[in-house]
Formats: structure tokens, sequence, C-alpha cells
């Protein structure tokens, strides 16, 4: 299917000829690595989708396979194509800064998208697009405050962490964002160990089940994404433990399933289809000549029980 | 009986160059057609592109070609080059380093090269003496290395971005980038030493068959030792280059490098039992993965193909080897 | 030889370390936290093993008959996702029927390129582990794989519930270490699988249809990781694509510290069985007292190399090897 796009695209371009051409714009992709859980596999096919339905932008869509090396090969590639913009889902937010340094020196616009790169890099790119992480880690630190508030326990309450994998910008922020907000709403909440479950259902799960043997209280759990939090609900369901409030980010549907059943608190509501067009449009803006924000954030509003009604359920 | 096994060598070295040229007319026609891009896929600057992208998997792959011949083999490459990247990183932040300007930079890079030597000595030391056969030490010391690669910095990337280092990783010289010049540096001192230094000699002789070679007089241990600290002190080459480019390393970055360079060295055609092998055919088998990889990008191939073709192709390429091979063999037993 | 005597018992310890060893690990962290060797953890660990253990299992078979398998972690998402896919569309029974089916096929393909075939296995499972995790991926076009009623299913007996108080994984595995080690200690296929990796050549002479030997050790293998993908999709009831990927380095890990030569032709289903234990109460132990996830990697590689060193010391006769 991908091929045929392709060949449409390209007998398109033949047809119309050079007057066309003109007209049209050739954006590339460079993605972290697809097939890797479900955002980033929605979010790829939104991309394409949205791509398909201006008939003014052909894309090229490349993925890092989670290797910067590979990363910064493609990046090298676009440039050499002689793309109109190139957009990034970094693997690294400071390992591509000289590839983007190079497009920008070859005087195509760069957009990160989903998780952005170091300062260091910010004059070699046009914009950012996507969501922000620290916010979400503060904004999920405010819901399981809010909820231990409810519930009374907010001075003595317990809670342990499961990050995203180790050394992705993505969960470095939202583990920052969530450590650095909860002293300030919650003071007496206690975070009692923080250990990584890779973005992984099956590793959060093991995290999980070590943590219930060593400590017998838990409150609460903050996970990096909702694919590890209803890994570690699995393992607390397992263990026939409750009462415990689990908070995630980026609500998954098996996430907003679990809200649905009483079993799972709250979360962070972050489309990849929002996430995917916001990034196409703002390099189609900026080859257009608009003005577009340094820092484009899309909204990622809280959900949790209370208001899950207002979303829909997830795609993903 | 030696005409014959030469016919054979030029027919098998020949192979993954004749590999090459297909891919190359295959991406050249099909390719072009396929691809949004205007600019033809077989563009002197897109070749030269494709050995400066072959360089990091390349110059481990070379390293893994000569441990290859002796008759081990190295898993641990892969953690070998995070942690060179950490200390190559890390090492320009110390204040001492700071204090030196740009004279840091070959301090760095010394320190990083010594930190892959030392790892392959670690590993090649505990092959020789304690008789545990390499993989298992080298997969063994792989999640070792990996861990002393968190125990450095945790779970953060360690970051330094040095813009004089990025303009000297970057540059071209002869129309060739800072990366190709070592990887073909790397490859041609490799092939003299391979093909006319004792220590090669006995290194083929010794993964030809130990005992012979023992009984011949040649000291096996400090063989595999120095072999081990080669290709430790390539990983950490191929860090230096990489990251000098790049400025930041993942504590997982790396993984799963030391399954790409034995596809590459194998591919190739170097024998995993040991004795035979070629730098130069290791060089074909890197730029053969590469192009591939390139290719199918260029054509707009999804992931999921990009692994299919893969995994399919080093099988496909493996039945081939077997059926050039099998003159003068046994017969398949069915 | 001549000193056989003298090393004697030296030679029995050491045969027995990974025992030995195991015991003194279990007691040191007992010692250090009591919560260690309580029932309730002693079963987490040892069901959160089964996966691994099942895998290991399998291969065990492989390494004894001389080979590798790199591509169980990958074949191991595959099971998993097509199970859990097909379960919505054909209902739990059938759709492990076609999992089990379409497992068995990869590892015949497998089976048929590295014994028929005669291709080196550290190739063909590295390309198989690359080539598989294609087909996964093509088969779930990148989504992750979740059962519609999680609540209305039985399907989720086989990771879930608990039989007699014991954890159903921790039964599975059992059962199927027991059924294993008679196939491999009891039966002419298993004195087969240790003469075909022992000598490959002088078992060819000896009728042994090596090749036949080693296609049915994939079979083995490509049953023990189907087993393994249902444990894996029965006990979260969902999966991403990603799932198992990199096990095959722990399975060979848990797999060698039991003492199974890779040069093949020795090695036992319980010796395995010890292994993958080890390696689950490292973490587990590592865990509870509060170190860092990285500081398992660094305790397994410890372990691994003085395993397989007292392993290989006890065999020779004499601590530091023999090479000039």
């Amino acid at each position: 299917m991908n091929l045929t796009r392709k060949m449409a695209l390209a007998c398109t371009t033949a047809v119309l000829g050079t007057a066309a051409a003109a007209e049209t714009m050739t954006i590339g992709i460079t993605q972290n690595n697809v097939g890797v859980d479900s955002y980033q596999t929605t979010y790829e096919k939104a991309f394409i989708a949205a791509a398909e339905a201006d008939p003014d932008v052909e894309v090229v869509v490349l993925d890092a396979g989670g290797d910067v090396a590979r990363q910064i090969a493609q990046v090298e590639d676009l440039i050499q194509q002689e793309v109109d913009a190139i957009i990034i889902w970094p693997t690294n937010g400071e390992a591509v800064i000289p590839a983007v340094r190079k497009a920008h020196q070859a005087d195509i616009p760069v957009v990160v998208t989903n998780s952005n790169i170091a300062e260091a890099g910010f004059d070699f790119i046009a914009s950012f697009s996507g969501p922000d992480n620290i916010t979400q880690g503060s904004r999920a630190a405010e819901i399981m405050c809010d909820k231990f508030k409810d519930m009374g326990i907010e001075d003595e309450a317990g809670i342990v962490q499961i990050s995203g994998q180790p050394g992705y910008t993505t969960a470095i922020e939202r583990a920052k964002g969530f450590e650095d907000r909860l002293p300030e709403v919650c003071p007496n909440v206690t975070l009692m160990e923080t250990q990584p479950g890779d973005w992984n259902r099956e590793k959060a799960q093991q995290v999980m089940e070590a943590f219930l043997v060593k400590y017998d209280d838990i409150d609460g759990v903050y996970a990096g994404d909702d694919n590890m939090g209803v890994g570690a609900l699995n393992a607390v369901k397992a263990a026939g433990r409750d009462g415990i409030i689990f908070v995630g980010a980026t609500n998954f549907a098996v996430g907003y399933e679990a809200m649905a059943a009483g079993d799972y608190w709250g979360s962070i509501y972050q489309s990849p289809v929002d996430d995917a067009e916001a990034a196409l449009q703002t390099a189609i803006d900026i080859l257009n000549g608009e003005d577009v924000p340094f820092l484009n954030y899309f909204d990622t509003p809280k959900i949790t029980q209370d208001n899950m009604g207002e979303f829909t359920k997830p795609v993903f | 009986m030696t005409t014959t096994l030469n016919q054979k060598d030029i027919l098998k070295r020949g192979a993954i160059w004749a590999f090459i040229l297909v891919e190359l007319a295959f991406f050249a026609i099909v390719g072009d057609a396929m691809s949004v891009s205007s600019k033809a896929f077989l563009s002197v600057d897109n070749m030269l592109l494709l050995l400066k992208q072959s360089a990091p998997i390349g110059i481990i792959a070379l390293g893994m070609t000569i441990v290859m011949i002796n008759g081990n083999i190295d898993l641990s490459v892969g953690a070998t080059f995070a942690l060179a990247a950490v200390v190559l990183l890390d090492s320009m932040t110390w204040p001492f380093m700071q204090a030196l300007g740009d004279w840091a930079i070959p301090l760095a890079w010394g320190f990083a090269l010594l930190t892959g030597v030392v790892l392959g000595a670690i590993n090649g030391l505990i092959v020789w003496k304690t008789g545990v056969d390499a993989f298992i030490v080298t997969l063994a010391s792989m999640l070792g290395f990996r861990g002393l690669v968190f125990m450095y910095n945790g779970e953060q990337p360690t970051s330094h971005l040095n813009w004089t280092l990025v303009d000297f990783a970057e540059a071209q010289f002869l129309g060739l980038h800072t990366a190709t010049w070592f990887l073909l540096g790397a490859a041609l001192i490799l092939w003299l030493l391979m093909t006319k230094t004792v220590h090669g000699r006995n290194a083929y002789a010794i993964g030809n068959n130990r005992e012979a070679a023992v009984n011949a007089g040649i000291r096996v241990g400090p063989h595999f030792v120095l072999n081990f600290m080669l290709i430790g002190f390539l990983a950490a080459l191929s860090a230096v280059v990489f990251y000098s480019e790049s400025g930041s390393v993942n504590p997982n970055d790396g993984m799963l490098y030391e399954l790409w360079a034995i596809t590459a060295v194998v591919l190739g055609g170097t024998k995993l039992a040991g004795g035979y092998g070629s730098i130069i055919s290791t060089l074909g088998g890197v730029i053969a993965i590469q192009l591939l990889r390139k290719g199918l990008g260029h054509i707009g191939a999804d992931t999921q193909t990009v692994n299919l073709v893969i995994g399919l192709i080093l099988i496909g390429v493996l039945i081939l080897d077997r059926q050039l091979n099998r003159k003068g063999q046994e017969e398949l037993k069915i | 030889m001549a000193q056989l005597n003298k090393t004697e018992i030296g030679a029995f310890l050491a045969k027995q370390g990974i025992l030995i060893a195991f015991a003194a690990f279990m007691i040191g962290f007992a010692l250090a936290n009591q919560r260690f060797i309580e029932l309730d953890n002693v079963f987490g660990v040892i069901r959160s093993s089964a996966i691994l253990g099942v895998m290991a299992l399998g291969v065990t078979f492989v390494v004894i008959g001389g080979n590798l398998d790199l591509s169980v972690g990958s074949m191991m998402s595959f099971s998993t996702i097509v199970v859990l896919d097909l379960h919505d569309k054909l209902g739990p029974g059938l759709a492990i029927l076609a999992m089990f089916a379409l497992t068995l096929a990869l590892g015949a393909f497998i089976g048929f390129l590295v014994g028929y075939l005669k291709l080196n296995s550290l190739i063909v499972t590295l390309g198989m582990l690359s080539a598989i995790h294609g087909l996964t991926l093509t088969w779930s076009g990148g989504k992750n794989m979740d059962i519609a009623d999680k609540s209305g299913t039985w399907f989720s007996v086989f990771g879930q519930e608990r039989v007699m108080g014991i954890p159903v994984p921790i039964l599975i595995f059992a059962l199927l270490a027991v059924a294993l080690s008679l196939l491999l200690s009891k039966t002419p296929f298993g004195r087969k699988v240790y003469a075909v990796g022992g000598n490959g050549q002088a078992a060819t002479f000896s009728g042994i249809p090596r090749a036949r030997v080693v296609f049915l050790t994939y079979i083995v293998s490509a049953f023990c990781v189907a087993t393994a993908g249902l444990l894996q999709a029965s006990r979260s009831l969902g999966s991403q694509n990603t799932v198992g990927q990199g096990m095959e380095l722990e399975v060979l890990a848990a797999v060698i510290l039991g003492g199974a030569s890779l040069m093949g032709g020795a090695g036992t289903v319980f010796k395995t069985v010890i292994g993958v234990l080890i390696l689950g109460f490292i973490q587990n132990g590592l865990l509870l007292v509060g170190l860092d996830f990285y500081v398992q990697y660094i305790v397994t590689w410890i372990i691994i190399i003085l395993a397989v060193w007292l392993d290989v010391a006890a065999k020779r006769g004499r601590l530091w090897s023999p090479i000039a």
C-alpha cells in the first residue's frame, strides 16, 4: 500500500510536470521507532493520511528504529534528496543537533516533533511541535495529589514511579515534571522508589511485582505512560492488592478501558493524530512563509474517571 | 587443488561485490521510479554519503573479522562502543580538561580509545586464562559493560557538544568525509596486519586449527588478547568518530551493533568457525547492508519490510554461499 | 588424568557448583531481607521467570544438539501477537491451535535450514530474528494487540489463575520441565540429541539421522516458544509488538548458566531450570535490597563467568586453562 502510494505520487509528479512541481512541497520525516508501540504507529498512519489529503504535499517517511546513528544518516539522506522541509522525532535530543545544523546550513527548515531537542540546537530549528512533557509530568502529579486529598491521605501516602525507557527525552522530562511538582502540591507524599519500565508493559509488570513485595503500603503508582501503567495494574490485580491509585500519561485505549472499569484513576490525554497533524501543518505553514510559534505545543489535558466522558476512547 | 581453491576464493570474494552491484542497479532503476525525490540515487554525493554512513558499524565489523578469523567472537562491542562514547564526552567536561581548551580533544580521544582497549583486554584475558568459550565470555560482558555504562551516568544521556569537534568530524577532505577516512584507513592498516605480518598469519593459523598452531609453537593466548584489545580499540574508535559528530550518548546506544557487525562479516564470507576471511570482503558486507537500508529508505519501504528483507537476504546469502562451497564436501543427507 | 583421584572431591564440588552457588546466594539474600523467601515472593519470582524458563527449556534442546537459537525472543512476540489477534476472531480454543501451528511452522522452517541444509544456526536465527519481527509488525500493523472483552474470557486461565494455590504458569513450567526432562534423558530421541551435539560426524556414521534430530530440536524449541507466548498473552491479555525482544540473549544466558555447553552434547533440563531461577532471583533480590537495576547486569556478568569457568575447570581437572 505504501508502495502504491509512492507510485501514484511519482506518476502525478511526472504527469503534472515542472509547472506543478513548483507548487508541490516535499517534506521528509524521520521518526524515532515505529512499531515499538501503538502511539508511534498511529502517528505514522495519521501523518501519511494527512499528507495524502493535501494534494500539494509529498512526503518521504523514514523510521530510525530507535538508533541515533541511523537517524543522523536519514537526515543526511533527506538533505541530499533536497526535500523542502524536514520533520524529526529525535531518538536523542542532543545527538541530532549537528545533523539538524547541517539541514539548517542547507537552508532546509527543520521541525522537531513530539520530543524536543536540547536548547543548544534551538538556533537551527524552525519550530517544535508536540506535547509539553514537563507539564504532563506536573499535571500527573496534580492528578495524583488531588485524588489523595479527596481520600484524605495526602499527609501519609507513599508512591512508586515506573519511568519510561532510560535515556529518552520524553521519559526524563515526564519524570522531572512529576518529581518537581509533587512536593509543591503534596509535600508530605513520599516517592519511595523509581524504576524504569522501558515503555514496556511486561517489564512494568515485573517491576511492580517487585515493588509489591518490597513495600507493604503503596498508595499510588505513577507510570510514564498508560502502557506501563496497565502492566503495573495487572501485577496489582494478580497479587490481590487494592486501593492503589494509578496515574499514567499518554492515555492508551487499554488505560481508558481500565479507567472505565474503575481500576485506573487518571492519565494525560494525548492524541498521536493531533501530534502528527500539528507537525505536518507546522512544516507546511513554515514553507508557506507564515509565522509559527517557536514552541508549538498542542494541548494535552488531564483525564480522570471523573471527566473521561468528555473524551473519545483513544484509537491506539 | 590450489587452483580450484583460488577459483573458489575469487568466486566467493567477488560474490559480495556482485551483490552490491545488483543492489545499486535495482535501487538506481526501481528506486528512482518510486522515489518522490528528483535526485538520482546513484549520484556521487549520495555514494560518498553511503561510505560515511557505513563507518559506525563498519569500523567495528573490521575488528570482528579479525576476532572471527582467530576463531572467537565478540558480542560485547555494542556496550564497549557506548562506554567509550560516555568516556569521550564526559572527560571533556572534567575541570582540568576544560582548562586545556581544544587540546582536550585529542586527550579525550585517547581516554576513550584506552577504555576500549582495556575492556577488550578484560575479555581477552578471561578467554585466555579461564578457557571459557569467547561467545559465553562476551555474552556475559555485554551485560556487564552495559551495566558499567548505566553506572557511570544513571539513565541520563551523557552530552558534550563541542563545535570544533563537530566541524572536524563533518569535514570533507578530497571529497571523503572524516568518518570515511577513518573507515578506509582502519581497513588498510588491518588488511596489512592480517596479510603481511606474523601476527596476521598466526591468527589465521590459530583459527584454522588450534592444535596444529600450538604444535607449531604459536602462543595462542597472547594472540587472543591482542585481537580482543584490537576489537575493543576499534569499537572505541567507531564511537570516537561517531560521537565527535553527535555529541551525546544515550545509555542504550550501540545495542544490537554486535549483531549487525557479525552480519556484515558473515556477508563478507568470513567463516564463523575461524581460519578464513578477509578485511576487504567485510568492507563489502558493511556497504551491502548500508546500501540496502539506504535504498529501502529511498523507495519508501516501511519498517516491517526492511526487517523482513534484511533477515531473508541474510539467509539467502548463506544458502548461496553453501551452494558455492558444496563442491568436494560431503553430500547433503536428507 | 593421573591426578583424577586427587581432584575428585574438588571436581564433584565444581560440578555441583551451580547448585551450591544458588543455595549460598539464596541464604545470603534471605538474611539480608526476610521477604525474599516468603512464599508470595518465591511464587512471584518463579511466575515471572516462567515465560523465560519455558523458552529456555526448548533452547536447551537446540544447544545440546550443537546449535543456537537467537530467534526465540522475536518468535515469542509473534506467538503473543498472533494468539491475541486471533482470540477475538476465532475464539480462544481455535486461536491457540492456530498460533501453535504457525509458530511450529516457523520452527520447522528454521529446523529445515539448520538441519537439512546445514546452514550455520547463529546466522540463520539472527536473520530470522529480524525477519520474524518484520512478520509480527506486518501481522499487527504495528499496533498494540488487546483482547476486547478482558473479563469475559477463559483465556486468562493460563497466565493468571491458581490451581491448588499454585499459579498456573508455574505449573505449566514445571510440567513442561518434567516432560522435556524425561524426553531428553529417557528416550532414544534424547540420546540422539546428545549424540548429534557431542559429535555430529560420528553420529552420522553410526546411523543417527543428524538432519532429522536437529530439525526436531527446533520443533521442540518452537513448541516451547508457543507455550511462552500463550503464557505471556494470557497473563496480560494485551501486548505490544516489542514483547520478548532481546529475550534471546537472556534465555541463552540462563541455559549457559545451567551448564549446557555451546559446543553441544552437554547439559540437562534440570540445570537449565536452576539457571533460570538464578537469573530470576538475582533480579528480584537486587531489587528488594534497593540496588539500581543496572547492578543486576554486572552481577549477572560475574556469575555467568564464574559458573561456566567452574564447570569447564571441573571437566578438565584444573582451574586455569591450558591455552599457552
